[in-house]
């Protein structure tokens, strides 16, 4: 699977909606705190609002410190074999991002599985604050509003159908024509 | 057992004079009949008023103070953070409660409680913690004088864990200000009534709640469909948009159009510099994210920072259109950084904003008007607009200092020191007025002076129905709508829900009989759901009517009925009092109620 799960912080409101979906789905139970994603909140130092998920690394530190080889990378995911899991929850420990989770309910962490390739956080976020890229686009939003704000940006504020819009450009020095 | 789900049938009881905890059961008669929320709240202090003969001091010890949450709390249901404080009020004496989103009630839910309640008063300042089902009283003296959000980061640092959700009350509350209120999540205030004096008599600086277990919920795939349905009509509808970006605050602009913002304490209805304080400007110059409830796709929440000027850094969740209203146009502060640091002020103290924003405008006017002097100011001057005294005499009622310990004792204390502030103040029972003009039209004063808790548009709302249908609308339809809205509208606080997808998105009331019944796996209607918050509207009336209130009460303030306004659409209009007395005497009569506004006595027994 070439799609990565992308997280936009800046979108995110931390409604949580994602986290009970997620649960819904894995364990049919109306329960956040099962949930393979989960929004980070921080306020007001600083202000940070951030759903923290598996990141289905390349080189997953998860996968190297699991001492039964429960987790391996299938298809672009890192899937957790419950049938070998031994449930030492190192992996949980190990993670860099703390995106896998445990619950007392729970024998086996909590982990993203990307729902076979249609995660339903990404289809219920009521801010768009989750989506699904192709790996390669990684990152592009970023580079858009980097580059919106680099100070040579220039807008002119235009009139189409009664709609006001603006044109963003670069404006190029005179002398250096 | 028609109740499948939607419970765990639990309560917490708590005496904190002896640290006793107690586990009760709820019964199947009481969760049907109260469903939650204000419902569960108002029958418990009910029975505790009953138990003192009807007498008892709202900063007494013996004052009950319940949390709760509803069936829907927390559930796979739009805006479904909500969780109800429900005490007898200092503010007004008689039956009182306001509510928070967040995620407070979803933890508390989670800890496998239906309902929280708290009588006596701790020997020290302390906290309550419910850690799923463990549960302590931990003394935490050092948090004297902490402002709520400082006391949040205390508490978490203390327990070690960020995964708690804290209800905390700042210095208003510890210093028993009768319009204090209890803030959670960092910025959700539980605002009106003076729930937060309640929790400061107690010694309570805060509940702290961690709670990991699942909700029952009946049909989780039923409930998914329905709910699904829903947000989907939530997101098309062509208001959508603007609810995520401005929230609230969009209504400036609407409120100033029509004539119906509060300014210079209501002197006047449109405010000249309503575009320095409206949506726009905190979109373009502060707006820096968005904070939702639990479960809220509309995320009506702004976080705003100031990055230029003498408030730079200030960080505020807010404000929203009330506290906007409030403590900008109705104090005539023309600069929203001024309005942010108001707003922050007032949440770091524990004050409510509305009530607050009521009475620095009230006192700026009585200054002005010279009922009020110098010497009575303690010597520091204040006028519209100065920013600085403002916040000033705020920081002073919060700490009950010079003249703001008189202040701080609300509004009818206020009318008593100067008997002149009666033209100048407005309230209701007591409880100041939020900030919708009831000039316009008699159905919102109707909604004012008949709601149980005090002027606040919580129980109805009827303002936009009263601009739209005008000379049109029979007192008659003006009656019924604001019965319907004093149904509906509470009934949303019972099943623990926000009612904005409702109010201004128009999602259909209907979805919410599907909601219980998914959730609860007992089917109803929603006239039967009405009917449950008729009843609680029945026992919150029976019980102002045992702790004094009648058909006085119901009054409106004077500058609402002898003020004409002076700017706007509405200039020149007072309240038709003669229409409002025939309105209120017909809403009785459709009540069952005398003409003094009591229901019969005998109801009681159904209590």
């Amino acid at each position: 699977m070439s799609k990565k799960l992308a997280v936009i912080p800046e979108e995110c409101s931390g409604c949580k909606m994602c986290e009970l979906v997620c649960a819904i789905k894995h364990f049919g139970v109306n329960n956040p705190k099962k949930s393979a994603i989960r929004v980070l909140i921080t306020y007001p130092h600083p202000v940070v609002r951030m759903p923290i998920v598996c990141s289905q690394c390349k080189k997953p530190p998860c996968e190297e410190v699991c001492p039964v080889d429960a987790l391996s990378r299938v298809n672009g995911v890192v899937a957790l074999n419950t049938g070998v899991c031994i449930s030492c929850f190192h992996c949980v420990e190990s993670c860099p991002f703390g995106a896998i989770y445990a619950h007392d309910d729970c024998d086996y962490p909590i982990k993203c599985d990307m729902c076979d390739g249609d995660p339903e956080c990404v289809k219920r976020c009521p801010k768009a604050a989750l989506r699904l890229v192709p790996e390669y686009a990684l990152g592009e939003s970023k580079r858009l509003n980097n580059v919106l704000s680099y100070t040579q940006m220039k807008e002119v504020e235009f009139v189409e159908k009664g709609e006001t819009k603006i044109i963003h450009y670069a404006e190029i020095g005179k002398e250096q024509l | 057992m028609s109740i499948k789900g939607g419970y765990f049938r639990k309560h917490l009881h708590v005496d904190l004079t002896c640290g006793a905890l107690e586990r009760r059961d709820l019964s199947e008669e009481f969760i049907e009949r109260y469903v939650g929320g204000r419902g569960f709240g108002a029958k418990l202090v009910w029975d505790n008023l009953k138990a003192h003969n009807f007498k008892l001091d709202p900063l007494g010890a013996e004052n009950l103070l319940v949390v709760a949450p509803g069936p829907l709390t927390g559930a796979y249901v739009p805006s479904s953070g909500k969780n109800s404080f429900v005490a007898i009020s200092p503010a007004t004496g008689l039956y009182g409660d306001s509510s928070i989103g967040g995620s407070f009630g979803v933890e508390l839910r989670q800890a496998g409680l239906d309902c929280l309640s708290i009588t006596g008063a701790a020997p020290q300042l302390s906290i309550l913690f419910i850690d799923n089902d463990n549960v302590s009283i931990i003394e935490m003296p050092q948090l004297k004088g902490k402002t709520c959000l400082q006391a949040e980061g205390i508490i978490k640092e203390r327990l070690g864990s960020h995964n708690v959700h804290t209800a905390t009350i700042g210095v208003a509350g510890e210093n028993r200000v009768r319009f204090a209120c209890v803030n959670s999540d960092w910025s959700r205030n539980a605002g009106r009534t003076g729930i937060g004096a309640i929790m400061g008599a107690k010694n309570l600086k805060a509940i702290v709640v961690r709670g990991t277990k699942d909700l029952p919920v009946f049909d989780v795939n039923g409930l998914v469909e329905e709910t699904q349905k829903a947000v989907k009509y939530m997101t098309e509808h062509k208001y959508f948009k603007l609810w995520q970006q401005q929230g609230l605050m969009n209504v400036i602009e609407y409120a100033n159009e029509k004539g119906i913002l509060p300014a210079y304490n209501f002197k006047a209805t449109t405010f000249a510099a309503h575009d320095k304080i409206n949506g726009e400007t905190m979109l373009e110059h502060y707006k820096i994210g968005d904070s939702a409830c639990f479960m809220c796709p509309m995320c009506c929440g702004n976080i705003c920072l100031v990055k230029n000027g003498k408030y730079t850094g200030t960080v505020t969740e807010g404000p929203e259109y009330e506290s906007c209203a409030m403590l900008g146009s109705n104090l005539g502060v023309e600069r929203f950084d001024a309005v942010l640091a108001a707003n922050k002020l007032c949440d770091e103290l524990g004050v409510d904003t509305i009530s607050t924003g009521s009475i620095v405008g009230a006192v700026i006017e009585g200054y002005e008007k010279g009922i009020i002097s110098l010497a009575d100011l303690d010597g520091k001057g204040i006028a519209w607009n100065d920013d600085e005294a403002i916040m000033d005499l705020i920081g002073r009622i919060a700490r009950r200092e010079g003249i703001g310990d008189i202040l701080a004792e609300g509004s009818r204390r206020i009318i008593q020191q100067w008997p002149e502030m009666e033209k100048v103040i407005l309230q209701v029972k007591g409880l100041e007025q939020s900030a919708y003009d009831s000039r316009v039209g008699a159905s919102m004063g109707l909604a004012y002076a008949t709601s149980d808790i005090g002027a606040h548009h919580t129980r109805a709302w009827t303002i936009a129905k009263e601009i739209e249908e005008g000379a049109n609308w029979s007192t008659e339809d003006k009656v019924d709508l604001v019965m319907y809205h004093q149904a509906v509208r509470p009934l949303f606080d019972m099943l623990g829900v926000c009612r904005l997808p409702w109010i201004e998105l128009g999602l259909n009331e209907r979805h919410y009989e599907k909601f219980y019944s998914y959730v609860t796996g007992k089917q109803t209607t929603l006239e039967e759901l009405l009917k449950l918050s008729d009843h609680v509207y029945n026992l919150t009336r029976r019980m102002n009517v045992r702790l004094g209130a009648t058909r006085k009460e119901d009054s409106l303030p004077y500058k609402v009925r002898k003020s004409p306004v002076l700017t706007g659409p509405n200039a020149g209009k007072t309240l038709d009092e003669h229409e409002f007395e025939r309105m209120l005497s017909l809403y009785y009569q459709k009540r069952g109620w005398d003409k003094d506004g009591m229901p019969p006595v005998e109801i009681e027994a159904a209590f």
